[in-house]
């Protein structure tokens, strides 16, 4: 049961009697008793919670940034009319509004509540309970009760970077020849024979075929295809770190409450993995247009997804329903166990691009000395997501505050360039982009790889 | 996942039942129920708990009913009063009064008690010791214990030794004093104005619970049986109804103090109205908020805490020289002397300079390693325009 304020206003007026009452400490008896008897009638009247029946329909799947509307259907089976509010109730970051909404449903009858989500993070998001209070005919007391409804809401990876996704297609079709110069070169394979045309190459002539068939055959070269493509996400500690600005709004934040660093403070950014994922998504999207099959892998000391062998219209839905859940560990990552993981699951030659961060220490530790192993089978492509913040205070000078961050600053990049230089020549190739920079970096090193033919 | 889940269906309340409510409640209540139970037995058996101190009337281990008894089995008369008009209405001409506790007195009272012409027997601190017992003041706190009388005074030499203590006292000139505790006495009798006064420290030694150790009866008898009559004034079984002189309180009417009663009922519905949550608080496990900046930023603060002048500068040299020797079309092998040479003759500045600010020592201090920094700046710009 619960309480309105018009039952503390009848009792402030019941203060007026008793101020005037010739006998006083009766009259406060009675007042309460009264007041009892009025709650009492109140509740009974009220309509009943436990009998309302609830249904929902509505989205299930969101990209982050959007909003979902979830509709809730209150019907009411019982012979009174059933009035008073009613909260949905979601986790903070599924940003739930309205929080609370007014109930009307006339006995026999049923009402259509809509809910709008507009989470701020990744993942999945569950409806915890419907909570209904239907108020008596007085509107003193309203008897409360709870309900589960369940409901979740996959909120997916925004996959921001897919506006890179025209021009870096552009350019794949530049490789494959679907504009008119049929020319070999690197990275190209052995595709057809057919008749010349005035103006083909005459170096493309097979001349061979040519004698058997009587007449000039040419051959035609497309870029390699049906090459394999792994996606290694490490979701270990280092992708925890919060780089850039955060392009969705409020993405890891509360709503409204102006950030957990008071506002007008430094905005925390976006988690390392979130970029990773975006850049991922936009190598898979390439890749798989370019012919490729890509399989995806996230590793920090277990597996924590795996997708293979995803049709390749399939392939990005799949791919972003593994990913949304995915949130970084707090512990280190397992470089040897990724490394087995990797080689238990390629079996053919593939490119395996590893995201992770260029932290000279995990690295030096971790991944360099199992880098050969992986190396000799695959070739391997190892992304980071650099720091903005880091460039900007290496650039700081004026004030000994200021140069000894520069100075930290440069200490962390003398690492990353050492540890860049280590991996380049063991043969690794290595894309160290800005946040925003990072998904076209790699598809770019993508294009050009297939470009030179080394995939 | 399935995505394609069906449509939720099924609502479940999750509200508890009435019968639920029981099932989870009535163990807590079967305790409550205990415990009340054996308190309410426990109080009956009890009887009266806590005696009034010092009461003729009181059968209490702190009560006086004892040695009332005793003085009344002497001849002499015990009159029990509550008051200070009836303590000077009370008993024969020959009377002594006995005060254990006037805490209840307000001053003037207090004063016309010390002025009733009779013998005066006080025993224990009084909150108005000095209009009862002018020159008698207490001085310290003691321990109340088994003492010797050690001075001249009858009624006490007769008696032995006493439980007595609680404040030591001291005695206005003429005065006897007796039972010392640190030097000072506990127990003092003095003449005044044809009447003899007694201030003892500690009433204790009269109370049912020590009346038969020592010689505590003799002193008590001693004390209060000299005279015939012994008024014995205590503080009264029911607060004194103000007579005459009346306080704010009693000016405000009835009405309003129950109208503060029912603001409070009001102020309780408030708070039942606005305390009642409309469901569940939801918790959610939140990712960690950690901007990857923050180790840069804490070595930056630990170079600056140190002072690490020596790191810092290298830190800032080494990502000079790694920029810079690509732009020199020198091999990242090059030695020193090279890469000082390519830079002086690229940019002009003086070998020396370039030498120092490149591989030099460490700055001197704050300001020079700024200075340092402005320079390697100026250098690289110098090579890139060059």
């Amino acid at each position: 049961m619960a309480l309105t304020g018009r039952a503390a206003l009848l009792a402030l007026l019941g203060t007026l009697a008793v101020l005037f009452a010739p006998q006083p400490a009766p009259a406060v008896a009675g007042v309460a008793l009264l007041l009892l008897a009025l709650i009492a009638v109140d509740l009974l009247l009220a309509a009943g919670v436990r009998q309302l029946r609830f249904t929902r329909s509505g989205d299930r799947l969101i990209r982050l940034g959007e909003s979902a509307t979830v509709e809730l259907i209150v019907e009411n089976p019982g012979p009174r009319r059933a009035r008073g509010l009613l909260r949905d109730a979601w986790p903070p970051s599924a940003g739930t509004a309205p929080r609370r909404l007014p109930l009307d449903v006339p006995a026999g009858e049923r009402r259509r509540l809509i809910t709008t989500l507009t989470p701020t993070r990744r993942g999945d998001r569950e409806a915890v309970t419907v909570t209904v209070r239907t108020l008596g005919p007085l509107g003193i007391a309203a008897r409360q009760g709870s309900h589960r409804v369940p409901w979740s809401v996959r909120v997916l990876p925004p996959f921001l970077s897919r506006k890179h996704l025209p021009a870096k297609l552009s350019r794949l079709r530049e490789l494959e020849g679907q504009h008119p110069s049929m020319v070999r070169g690197q990275g190209t394979e052995f595709d057809s024979l057919r008749e010349y045309v005035a103006g083909d190459d005459v170096r493309s002539i097979d001349w061979r075929a040519t004698a058997r068939r009587n007449d000039v055959v040419v051959r035609t070269w497309r870029p390699e295809r049906d090459r394999r493509v792994l996606i290694v996400l490490d979701t270990g500690r280092t992708s925890a770190g919060r780089v850039g600005t955060a392009p969705v709004p409020l993405a890891g934040e509360m709503p409204g409450t102006g950030g957990l660093y008071g506002g007008a403070a430094v905005v925390p950014g976006w988690p390392r993995l979130d970029w990773s994922m975006d850049a991922a998504l936009l190598l898979a999207a390439l890749a798989a247009r370019a012919g490729d099959r890509v399989d995806f892998l996230a590793y920090d000391r277990a597996v924590r997804a795996w997708v293979s062998g995803a049709s390749r219209t399939e392939l990005l839905s799949s791919l972003v329903n593994t990913m949304a859940p995915l949130e970084a560990e707090l512990v280190e990552a397992d470089s040897a166990g990724m490394v087995a993981a990797i080689l238990a699951r390629a079996k053919r030659r593939s490119l395996v691009v590893v995201l992770t961060d260029l932290n000279a220490a995990s690295l030096e530790e971790g991944l360099l000395p199992m880098l050969p192993q992986l190396s000799a089978r695959h070739l391997v492509l190892l992304a980071a997501v650099s720091d903005p913040q880091v460039a900007a205070m290496a650039a700081g000078r004026g004030t000994p505050e200021l140069v000894y961050n520069a100075a930290a600053a440069e200490h962390q990049n003398a690492g990353r360039r050492r540890i860049t230089a280590r991996l380049r020549r063991q043969g690794v190739e290595v894309v160290d982009a800005a946040p925003e920079q990072i998904a076209p970096a790699l598809a770019d090193a993508y294009l050009a790889l297939k470009a030179a033919g080394r995939l | 996942m399935s995505l394609a889940a069906a449509p939720g269906t099924g609502s479940t309340s999750a509200s508890p039942t009435a019968a639920g409510l029981w099932r989870g409640g009535r163990g807590i209540l079967l305790v409550a129920l205990i415990v009340v139970v054996g308190a309410v037995i426990g109080v009956l058996l009890g009887g009266s708990g806590g005696g009034r101190p010092l009461d003729p009337a009181d059968t209490s281990p702190s009560g006086g009913r004892a040695l009332a008894q005793l003085l009344r089995a002497h001849g002499v008369q015990v009159t029990r009063v509550t008051s200070v008009a009836e303590a000077e209405a009370a008993g024969s001409r020959d009377r002594t009064l006995l005060l254990s506790d006037t805490s209840f007195l307000s001053e003037k009272e207090a004063g016309r008690l010390g002025a009733i012409p009779a013998d005066l027997l006080v025993v224990g601190v009084q909150p108005y010791q000095e209009l009862i017992t002018p020159g008698v003041r207490t001085t310290k706190k003691v321990r109340a214990r088994s003492r010797e009388p050690r001075c001249e005074l009858r009624a006490a030499t007769g008696a032995g030794s006493a439980y007595l203590g609680g404040s030591s006292l001291t005695a206005p000139s003429g005065a006897t004093g007796c039972y010392p505790a640190d030097g000072r006495p506990t127990l003092v009798s003095y003449p005044d104005e044809g009447r003899t006064i007694t201030v003892a420290g500690d009433g204790q030694f009269m109370s049912n619970l020590r009346l038969a150790e020592d010689g505590n009866a003799a002193l008590a008898m001693n004390l209060a049986g000299a005279r015939p009559s012994l008024v014995w004034l205590v503080a009264p079984e029911t607060a004194p109804q103000a007579t005459g002189e009346q306080g704010l309180y009693d000016l405000i009417p009835g009405g309003v103090r129950w109208a503060v009663v029912q603001l409070a009922v009001v102020v309780l519905l408030l708070a039942l109205w606005r305390g009642r949550r409309l469901g569940p608080v939801v918790a959610e496990r939140l990712p960690v908020v950690v901007r990857a900046a923050e180790t840069v930023e804490g070595r930056g603060r630990l170079y600056r805490a140190r002072r690490a002048r020596d790191r810092a500068a290298a830190a800032l040299r080494t990502s000079f020289v790694d920029r810079v020797t690509p732009r020199l079309g020198l091999p990242s092998a090059a030695g020193p002397d090279a890469k000082v040479e390519a830079i002086a003759e690229r940019t002009g500045q003086a070998r020396p300079h370039v030498g120092a600010a490149l591989y030099g020592p460490p700055p001197a201090d704050e300001a020079g390693l700024v200075a340092l920094a402005a320079y390697l700046d100026m250098l690289e710009r110098q090579v890139k325009e060059s």
